[in-house]
């Protein structure tokens, strides 16, 4: 009952001589909160320690579990030309981040956060910003020579999150949804983030995980 | 000699006329005031063994203060043999230890006046002050460690940390009673590491050598600095601007005025960078060290250093870290309270390239580029040929006039671009400033383009045409671009039409391309030739909304295409190209044929042909003339052997849809047929 937990449609008001039928499209949080994960684990990379022992096999996921992209992925068979259409609902809105260019900004993430922004992390000179973006908050903590690579880096990152946030919701069809988006993505950077490294709480303070 | 000088000698020798009769003698002393110092809770203690040659000196201070040299020390512990020099004088060369560190303090005085020494490990600072001249002193510092000005430092810049670094040289006070404290001299510094709290400003590895005269007036009389030197190596940050310094010496010179509660202001600056930079002008600073004003005149004979060496820093977060300049420059900035007020830039022969993904260059850049925000000013920019996104445009010469805060252009502007132009009717820009990002507003027409070049600049199908129109007005704000009006391309006999264009993030990360596309007539036979796709006949008609290219690949649409039958107009569909629409759409052939025998015929009739898209997410939502639940007509024979083709299964996976579309262009799909 996937469509019934974010689409209400109901009968407001019938009168007489006038019905008025009124349809409410509500923001998948569920989804939006599995499409950000799956994007952000993928850029941070896996976490040395998860909490659980990792499952060897894959695409053990319950079915119904809601989208993101595992989900799309798993209901196209990319081998078969045409063989999707009892599992693609059509007219659902769905959370995806499968598109090339999104595919394109968060391996550049991935490769970013690996060649320099993760040792910001590491020495705490970064923090991830309550909007979803990265903020160099401590620049004391980089040696000079690094710090103006590192801005560059954030100002890089930014950048591609910014178009992030907005591709996604623009490309599932609500360009504005892109603030809920950005603060869903905010959320699970902060939630991704390994043991120490910094985030900014709702009010703006710093706090280490 | 001052009372205050005096009275440390009276302290002195009343100690030393006591070793006569004792063994020990103290005295503890509340203030002993001295020129530039004062030392609070002395105790001095004097232990001289009879007809021992010297005694033991030991005094302690709860405090030391010289303001004016930025110290403040507790806790000063110094003990020494103290002997005699001559007849006259004494001298005294001990270990002091404060805050837990120990240094050896030797002082000496006699009738021509006062010796000191102060070392720690090879650093050395040594004083001396004549008798006769009683408030000058001399300071000669080898090897000292730059914290050592911390103090002094932090008078004038209180939010600096010297972090590393030492200093050569000699430093020469003159403390008058009446009259400013002035220190002055030359000064050889080495790794010099400095950094605000806030890290915005920071400096590693700086070395120069600098004569130096500052003067420390009571306020309300501005302290003065002047400062010449040169530069050897180093970096400095500051704020977003990341300086990497040459090894060839770079001139400085710097006048500077510094009021109490207020910031620094430089009357004067001289920066000489060779022939890659030079910089003259003025600038003031609030009292948090950021920048309220600046006039500035730049030269540079060559410009291919500055991004290494200057503009790194700013490139980067602009994104555009690997841009290439050359050339030659002449500028001058004014910016008044933060904002920049004014600017005027005269390029010579300078060429901007900014390689990646051939995003922009301009080539041969000359004339004037000016920005007024007050005045009206005109200036004339031209360039001789450029890039934009891989296209390349022809020279163009662009009259400007500049006031209020905006560059408009004062007449139309043609920029030769693939075959034909484009032509800025009108353009108005207005620079990032009071917070808000960059706007520009133009009326832009563009005249017959060839589409053949687009299409080989961008890699496309090899598509023929002309692309005319005009947009009369665009609109740049927030990263975003967009056109009012429309353009058409003439191709293949008939048109398309491209209506809402806009743009998102154009220079930046992932731009897009949105617009409407309505198509009329297009001969089917053209279209289908470029594609390789087997022929079809006939005429094309249909529209492609919303479509939407991010990173100038194809993301969504909504398109429906279908056949316009017209009067004298073949409708014929050839076996080649039944076969490509079959494999590419996945559809089954309902023929009155075995389906083996559709090899006998070379081309069929059709009555119609009509396909429709709705692509989101990936996923293409397939229509034809008319629809099943989960299958679509595409075409509708006519005549005989009648042909039908039917697709199957609604929903197809984008990529893969595209991928057998490039295969049946390279004729590597062959469908089966049932």
């Amino acid at each position: 009952m996937k469509a019934a937990r974010w689409m209400g449609a109901s009968v407001a008001s019938m009168w007489a001589l006038t019905a008025c039928v009124t349809i409410n499209v509500y923001f998948p949080a569920a989804e939006a909160k599995e499409a950000a994960k799956e994007f952000v684990e993928k850029v941070i990379g896996p976490d040395a320690v998860p909490a659980t022992p990792a499952e060897p096999t894959p695409a053990k996921k319950p079915d119904g579990s809601g989208g993101g992209m595992a989900s799309l992925l798993q209901r196209i068979d990319p081998l078969s030309l045409i063989g999707i259409g009892s599992a693609y609902a059509q007219g659902q809105p769905d959370i995806s981040i499968k598109t090339p260019a999104i595919q394109a900004i968060q391996s550049r993430m991935a490769s970013r956060f690996d060649a320099s922004l993760r040792k910001g992390f590491d020495s705490g000179a970064l923090g991830f910003g309550k909007d979803g973006l990265i903020v160099l908050r401590e620049p004391g903590a980089l040696e000079l020579k690094d710090r103006a690579g590192m801005q560059a880096a954030v100002a890089d990152d930014n950048r591609d999150r910014k178009a992030v946030y907005h591709e996604v919701a623009v490309a599932n069809g609500h360009p504005e949804w892109e603030a809920q988006i950005r603060d869903v993505f905010a959320k699970q950077w902060v939630d991704s983030a390994r043991g120490g490294w910094w985030y900014q709480d709702k009010g703006g303070a710093w706090k280490q995980k | 000699m001052t009372h205050r000088t005096r009275l440390l000698a009276v302290l002195w020798l009343s100690a030393l006329a006591g070793t006569a009769q004792a063994r020990t003698l103290e005295a503890d002393i509340a203030k002993v005031r001295l020129p530039v110092a004062t030392l609070d809770t002395v105790h001095v203690q004097l232990d001289w063994a009879d007809n021992a040659p010297q005694g033991t000196l030991t005094l302690h201070a709860g405090r030391v203060q010289a303001p004016d040299l930025g110290i403040d020390a507790r806790n000063l512990a110094w003990t020494c043999p103290l002997q005699r020099i001559d007849a006259m004088g004494w001298a005294c060369d001990g270990t002091l230890r404060s805050a837990g560190k120990s240094f050896r303090l030797a002082i000496a005085f006699d009738e021509a006046g006062l010796r000191g020494t102060f070392r720690q490990g090879k650093a050395t600072l040594a004083m001396q002050r004549a008798t006769a001249t009683p408030d000058f002193t001399r300071v000669d510092l080898t090897r000292v460690p730059i914290a050592w000005a911390q103090g002094l430092l932090a008078q004038s810049w209180a939010d600096a940390r010297l972090q590393g670094g030492t200093l050569d040289g000699r430093v020469d006070v003159d403390a008058p009673s009446k009259g400013p404290l002035r220190l002055s001299g030359r000064l050889n510094a080495a790794g010099v590491k400095l950094e605000t709290t806030d890290a915005t400003i920071a400096s590693d590895k700086l070395a120069g050598t600098f004569d130096f005269d500052y003067r420390i007036f009571d306020a309300p009389h501005p302290s003065l600095l002047t400062l010449e030197g040169t530069l050897h190596g180093g970096e400095f940050l500051a704020g977003s601007v990341y300086v990497s310094l040459p090894d060839t010496p770079i001139g400085l010179s710097v006048r500077g005025e510094h009021r109490e509660g207020a910031g620094w202001s430089l009357p004067r600056i001289a920066w000489t960078d060779g022939n890659a930079l030079r910089v003259g002008g003025s600038a003031g600073f609030d009292e948090a060290a950021t920048l309220r004003t600046l006039d500035l005149t730049l030269h540079s004979d060559d410009l291919s250093p500055l991004r290494d060496r200057y503009l790194s820093g700013l490139l980067g977060i602009a994104g555009l870290s690997d841009l290439t300049l050359t050339g030659a420059l002449d500028a001058q900035v004014r910016v008044d309270g933060g904002e920049i007020h004014a600017f005027d830039f005269v390029p010579h022969h300078v060429d901007i390239v900014e390689p990646t993904d051939n995003r922009f260059a301009f080539h041969g850049l000359d004339g004037t580029l000016r920005f007024s925000r007050a005045a009206p000013i005109d200036s004339a920019l031209q360039w001789h040929g450029g890039v934009l996104y891989g296209l390349e445009f022809g020279a163009a010469s662009l009259p400007m006039r500049s006031e209020a805060g905006a560059i408009a252009l004062t007449r139309a502007v043609s920029v030769p671009l693939l075959g034909g132009e484009l032509r800025f009717d009108n353009m108005t820009l207005r620079p990032p400033a009071d917070g808000k990002g960059a706007d520009a507003v133009f009326g832009l027409s563009v005249d017959h383009l060839d589409i053949a070049k687009l299409a080989t600049a961008f890699g496309w199908p090899a598509f023929r045409g002309q692309l005319t129109g005009h947009l009369p007005r665009a609109h740049y704000a927030n990263e975003r671009l967009d056109f009012e009006g429309g353009l058409s391309m003439a191709m293949f006999d008939g048109r398309v039409d491209v209506s809402s264009l806009s743009m998102e993030r154009p220079f930046g990360v992932a731009p897009t391309l949105a617009a409407d596309l309505h198509i009329d007539d297009l001969d089917l036979l053209a279209l289908t030739e470029v594609f390789d796709f087997g022929s079809i006949t006939g005429r094309l008609d249909g529209r492609i909304d919303q479509l939407r290219l991010v990173d100038w690949s194809v993301t969504a649409f909504d398109a429906e295409l279908h056949t316009d039958p017209k009067r004298g107009v073949h409708q014929r569909i050839s076996q080649r190209a039944v076969q490509s629409i079959s494999s590419v759409g996945g559809s089954s052939l309902m023929t009155s044929l075995q389906g083996q025998l559709i090899g006998l015929f070379n081309d069929f009739g059709y009555k119609r042909i009509g396909i429709g898209c709705r692509l989101a997410n990936e996923v293409c939502d397939m229509r034809g003339l008319h629809s099943g639940s989960d299958t679509f007509t595409i075409v509708e024979g006519a005549g005989l052997p009648r042909l039908t083709v039917i697709g199957h299964n609604r929903l197809v996976d984008w990529p893969t849809f595209v991928e057998r579309l490039s295969a049946v262009g390279s004729g590597e799909v062959s469908p089966v047929v049932e």
